[in-house]
């Protein structure tokens, strides 16, 4: 069985790939047939996609928590979360479209979970921003500059922090972050808007640009 | 610099940074094999629910075919005794 896309299907009851409106570029064939291997049970297969796509995963995953041991729970979550929600895979999207969608749900999930938690004491990462001195320009090495924009989106509730988070460390613009996470276009745009205002009073808040040395 | 601008800047730079890698896919790979369902196999339920089948009529025969051998206890107490038989 063979799709316009020129892919074979040889699940029975596995939906086929097809190329839908919007999406110009092939699903991998490598990645379509590691799918539909992995789905027949070829466990190696489904270790090649993990490899595959380990680290745009970890990336994304790492803005949800910079803690190692978490963040690597996280990946394999969604690893799992994927092998058994292959089936449903219709490679309309190149796979890792589909697993950084499962990838920011489970994100979204850790932290509205860690939401309900009651906080002991503030967050060691709170305190980032005392740490870092008014300094040159360039100074602030992307880790330190990950570091204090992640601590001052902690302060944000967990959907305001989702949109901002992927609108900056992803650089997705709102019709993207529906499409992850099931929203209206609409709420996403609000809820970006609110962030970003709550975001500024933040930052005013701390003299971020004071203390990076950016008031030029 | 505006504040929102400070911010743009802040993630552009956030963005360049190295993100680790772990080396997830023995760990998924167990993960995936310790919560995957077990299948039944349905030959040795099957087997098992013939030889129950089996051994339930063997022993319903059995009852049937024994039952006609069985006087009741009552009948016993109304019957008149048989003569030749002496109390005492």
């Amino acid at each position: 069985m063979t799709n316009t896309a020129g892919y074979c299907c040889p699940i029975e009851g596995m939906i086929e790939p097809s190329v839908p409106m919007g999406y110009n570029g092939p699903v991998e064939n490598t990645d379509w047939s590691d799918v539909t291997a992995s789905v027949q049970g070829d466990d190696e297969a489904y270790g090649r996609l993990v490899r595959r796509y380990e680290k745009p995963i970890t990336g994304l995953l790492w803005r949800f928590t910079r803690d190692p041991a978490q963040c690597e729970e996280l990946v394999q979550q969604v690893f799992v979360e994927a092998y058994f929600s292959l089936k449903t895979y219709r490679g309309d999207a190149p796979l890792l479209h589909w697993l950084r969608r499962i990838a920011t749900r489970t994100g979204y999930r850790f932290w509205r979970e860690k939401a309900r938690e009651p906080q002991e004491m503030p967050l060691p990462e709170f305190d980032v921003l005392e740490q870092i001195e008014a300094s040159q320009d360039d100074a602030i090495d992307p880790a330190e500059a990950a570091t204090v924009l992640q601590a001052l989106l902690g302060r944000l509730p967990p959907d305001d922090r989702l949109v901002l988070t992927l609108m900056y460390f992803e650089d997705c613009g709102t019709l993207e972050i529906a499409e992850r996470m099931g929203w209206s276009r609409a709420k996403v745009k609000t809820q970006a808007l609110r962030a970003r205002r709550k975001m500024k009073e933040i930052a005013e808040r701390e003299h971020l640009l004071e203390r990076l040395g950016w008031t030029f | 610099m505006d504040i929102l601008e400070g911010l743009d800047e802040l993630a552009r730079r956030a963005r360049e940074e190295a993100t680790p890698v772990f080396g997830v896919s023995d760990a998924v790979r167990l993960r995936i094999l310790s919560e995957r369902p077990q299948t039944v196999t349905l030959i040795p339920l099957g087997l098992f629910g013939g030889l129950s089948a089996l051994a339930a009529s063997i022993t319903l025969a059995l009852a049937v075919q024994f039952w006609s051998y069985v006087t009741s206890p009552v009948m016993e107490l109304v019957a008149p005794l048989p003569a030749e038989i002496r109390l005492w």
